[in-house]
């Protein structure tokens, strides 16, 4: 009787998450993609096949799929050391880099490119300073130039996801294989990364997933070398005149398509290699040794992933922001404090885009994280499983397609619907949008965390007698409690620094941090939008220090 | 499959739980946010004729000019304005998104093409300010949509430090001595640049074009992005660059300087409009009004752009007069200059 109430109690929660869901993404991809549907008020499936089929629309998938492929390549070299690194042996109490390799991800993607072309371009600041690489912009105005930038972009993702569940495998695993005479490497093989595969699939979707739907580098980068890919094709036919939000739409959904697919081959491999770590065995944590040689060979790769990801694009973007005249380059007697003087006494547009910035980030952070965690508790135990996968799928959906689709479908929707919800033109849209497009990844990393959890802990709990509701706030929560920090600062972080959706949705009079910048960009001064980029960094950097630091004092107390 | 009954039945009932709250909270919001309400009313025609003591203006840069208008128009008539400031194709998106509930009452674009398409889909009002008259012939259409308040023109930027003194025509570009030095701005980004592209392609053909684009030239970016190359010395020169920026620029002791070849440029009125479905259109023609006034077109002027109204003195850059032009096409160069835009970029990418 009792676990009957228990069970219809989960399906009304499934049924509001259903409608949430409903409201918040079917609705408004549904607006968008009827325009794809209904051209002139009739229906014209034929017209929406013919954009997918032209050729240089093929050329320009091809395209995409090659820059996701080699991103997570990248990445994921990149990544992997870290993680071992920050999560196996004693660099893992060093928690300051935690928040050294979250900052190419607080730099808005166009700004680290912008910064990347400064340095690099002919004359630019490395040329300037090192004439001796004359010619070597032929060398990054390439894809490889672009693969680069993009995966120093996104690195981060795969080394927090993957650090994370380096954490929870016990150490007991790899030291009984050294009992029986495995050497590093065939543990590596043989216990840690099968262990992992599963973390690891979902982390190679998301970069390649975010790969795919990325705008500010391709635009900035990739429209230098002729690299056209989705989203810049897609932001053509919905900003380009004549603007042709069908198209758009229609492109997008091959681009949803291919994402389906790839989720779909996510979860198969999860499922299938999903290890629960996590039980009610106790497990003892001892870092690795690592020899002296080690030692200096992981402080060289550290400093060297350090080198490129943040102190190269930092150099042109503080140098910049420095500059008084941006002709004379790099030259003694032409630096200047006047751009950051500018930012806060011209008017008092950019203070009011940092709080506006600031109020956004913290509202959808918090709201993805209610949300999110809800949902991933709840579908996790839903029975039949396809309608938890359902579920689950239609909520990361909005990371499947560029932006630009699911905040036009937004638009349309909200604005449609004016006279019953005025939440158009308001901040609510804003911080609406970023729900939608940032509940994905909530959902992605609770789902990581969640998935290494034993269900025997439940079992335990239930055995003793306690309801569901304990079970989830005693054993449950303060399991995936660390997987939800990491979503919500990551939420904070990307909703502090968007720049698409925020360029399209804001209401008039209201300037956000990027659109600030961008504006500053397209008609007043690049130093003052590269001053204004470098505190906006700066400031997030430090408030996530300072939110680390709570965290641990709190851990400690308990 | 009982279950999925009552999950159904559950699911309709939220739904109209929901609708309901909705409504609940449209008219609990009714008092803080009753300046859009207001104008919302007005637009189907119900409430007052006098406006709502708002208007909606979207607008694109330069951000500087906007915000000395918008506050010196409010000081004046105590009208308050709400500015969206975005590119022209953000700004074009927009309005394609808000067709269920119009929001705009006045549009500004950079480029006179851009604003005769929405013309030709019968999106613009009728008005006739009241300084019509005195406006530079052909910057106000002959059925009163399109008000040239203001105008840019693209000409040839060159950084000083590598090129000190140019004076090449179009033709001349493709110059060995230019080799790997010029940019243009994306023409499907930079309206200016797009019309012009259009205009002189209509007049002489596309040679010269492909011998630039033969010679090594790039399209880094939209105007500013382009601006910026020549600026930091990526290229020596920018062809077909918007000139206020560059005028600032050079004011600022950047090592740049401008000039217009002789073979001509296309000067590009840039055209405020107002909405046919304006929701507040009395105060939309109070802007206009104000956008061609003698306190406006001094901000104008000192934005470095060409003044809408004949007469009003400039020092600051070279004038209209000194400006050697191609007669533009609107009409021909609005039906070739989307495709035209792309065959630049295409030629141009390596």
């Amino acid at each position: 009787m009792l676990s009957r109430i228990q069970d219809n109690m989960r399906y009304i929660v499934l049924a509001i998450i259903a409608v949430i869901l409903f409201v918040l993404i079917i609705c408004p991809l549904g607006a968008i993609f009827a325009t794809a549907l209904f051209q002139d008020g009739k229906l014209n499936i034929a017209g929406a096949i013919d954009v997918v089929v032209q050729s240089e629309n093929a050329q320009m998938i091809a395209n995409s799929l090659f820059l996701g492929a080699l991103v997570v390549i990248v990445s994921t070299l990149i990544a992997t050391p870290l993680a071992y690194l920050f999560s196996r042996t004693r660099f893992a109490k060093y928690k300051i880099f935690d928040i050294i390799f979250m900052i190419p991800f607080m730099t808005p993607p166009f700004i680290a490119s912008m910064g990347w072309i400064l340095f690099m371009q002919k004359r630019g600041l490395l040329q300037q300073v090192f004439p001796m690489f004359k010619g070597s912009e032929d060398f990054f105005f390439s894809i490889a130039g672009l693969v680069i930038v993009m995966s120093l972009h996104s690195f981060p993702f795969m080394f927090t996801l993957l650090k994370n569940a380096m954490l929870n495998i016990p150490s007991s695993l790899e030291e009984s294989a050294q009992v029986f005479g495995a050497g590093f490497g065939q543990r590596l093989r043989k216990i840690f990364f099968p262990l992992l595969t599963s973390n690891y699939a979902i982390g190679a979707l998301l970069i390649f997933v975010k790969t795919l739907s990325e705008y500010g580098t391709p635009a900035t980068l990739g429209v230098r070398i002729g690299f056209d890919v989705f989203t810049t094709q897609i932001h053509r036919y919905a900003t380009v005149a004549p603007v042709h939000f069908g198209n758009a739409a229609a492109l997008s959904s091959v681009l949803i398509g291919i994402c389906v697919v790839m989720w779909l081959l996510q979860n198969y491999i999860s499922n299938r290699k999903s290890y629960n770590l996590v039980s009610g065995k106790g497990s003892r944590f001892k870092f690795e040794e690592l020899s002296k040689l080690a030692l200096v060979v992981a402080w060289i790769y550290i400093i060297v992933t350090i080198f490129f990801s943040i102190i190269v694009p930092f150099f042109a973007i503080i140098s910049t922001s420095l500059i008084n005249l941006r002709g004379l380059g790099l030259a003694l007697g032409n630096f200047t404090f006047q751009h950051y003087i500018d930012l806060f006494t011209s008017n008092s547009k950019g203070i009011g885009a940092i709080i506006n910035s600031l109020i956004l980030a913290v509202a959808a952070a918090s709201i993805c994280a209610v949300l999110g965690t809800i949902i991933v508790v709840v579908i996790r135990k839903i029975r039949p499983k396809a309608l938890g996968t359902l579920t689950e799928g239609v909520s990361l959906l909005p990371s499947f397609l560029p932006s630009i689709v699911m905040v036009l479908g937004i638009m349309i929707f909200w604005n449609a619907l004016y006279d019953v919800a005025p939440l158009y033109n308001t901040l609510g849209i804003l911080v609406l949008a970023y729900v939608v497009l940032y509940l994905p990844y909530t959902i992605q990393y609770v789902t990581s965390a969640a998935g290494q959890i034993s269900d025997s802990l439940q079992d335990a709990a239930r055995v003793f007698g306690a309801k569901p509701l304990y079970i989830l706030r005693r054993v449950v929560f303060p399991l995936i409690k660390p997987g939800i920090l990491t979503a919500w600062i990551m939420t904070f972080i990307i909703s502090f620094r968007e720049l698409v959706t925020a360029s399209l949705i804001a209401p008039p009079n209201v300037l956000v941090v990027s659109t600030f910048i961008v504006r500053e960009f397209e008609q007043g001064s690049v130093s003052v939008g590269m001053a204004m980029a470098v505190i906006c960094v700066a400031f997030t950097t430090i408030s996530l220090t300072l939110l680390n630091k709570a965290v641990d004092k709190q851990k400690v107390a308990e | 499959m009982k279950k999925l009954i009552v999950l159904i039945s559950m699911v309709l009932a939220l739904c109209f739980a929901l609708a309901a709250c909705g409504n609940n909270a449209s008219s609990s919001n009714q008092a803080p946010s009753s300046d859009s309400n207001a104008a919302q009313s007005s637009s189907d025609g119900v409430a007052d004729k006098k406006g709502s003591g708002t208007v909606t203006v979207y607008m694109p840069s330069p951000a500087g000019l906007v915000d000395k208008q918008v506050a010196e128009f409010e000081k004046q008539t105590g009208i308050k304005v709400e500015v969206f400031q975005g590119t022209t194709g953000e700004i074009l998106a927009r309005l394609e998104a808000e067709k269920a509930n119009p929001v705009a009452d006045v549009v500004v674009l950079a480029s006179w093409s851009d604003g005769l398409t929405l013309k030709n889909q019968d999106k613009l009002a009728s008005y006739t300010p009241k300084r019509a008259g005195e406006m530079v012939k052909d910057w106000i259409d002959p059925e009163n949509t399109l008000f040239g308040y203001s105008a840019s023109a693209v000409g040839v930027i060159y950084n000083t430090t590598i090129f000190p003194e140019m004076n090449a025509d179009w033709s001349e570009l493709a110059d060995a001595q230019y080799k790997d030095q010029l940019a243009i701005p994306d023409p499907e980004k930079s309206g200016a640049c797009k019309d012009f592209v259009a205009n002189y392609v209509a007049a002489n053909g596309w040679d010269d074009f492909e011998a630039m684009a033969a010679n090594g030239m790039i399209v880094p970016g939209a105007n500013k992005a382009a601006l910026e190359a020549v600026t930091t010395g990526e290229v020596g020169v920018l062809v077909a660059g918007v000139d206020y920026n560059a005028f600032k620029s050079i004011d600022k002791g950047e090592p740049l300087q401008i000039y217009y070849p002789k073979g001509g440029t296309v000067v590009n009125p840039r055209p405020a409009m107002i909405m046919k479905e304006a929701p507040n259109p009395e105060n939309a023609q109070a802007f206009i009004d104000f956008l061609l006034s003698d306190e406006s077109q001094k901000m104008v002027v000192d934005a470095y752009l060409l003044p809408g109204i004949e007469g009003i003195e400039q020092t600051n850059r070279i004038p209209l007069k000194d400006i050697p032009q191609i007669e533009p096409n609107w009409e021909e160069s609005m039906k070739t200059a989307a495709e035209d835009a792309q065959k630049i970029n295409k030629m141009c990418s390596k």
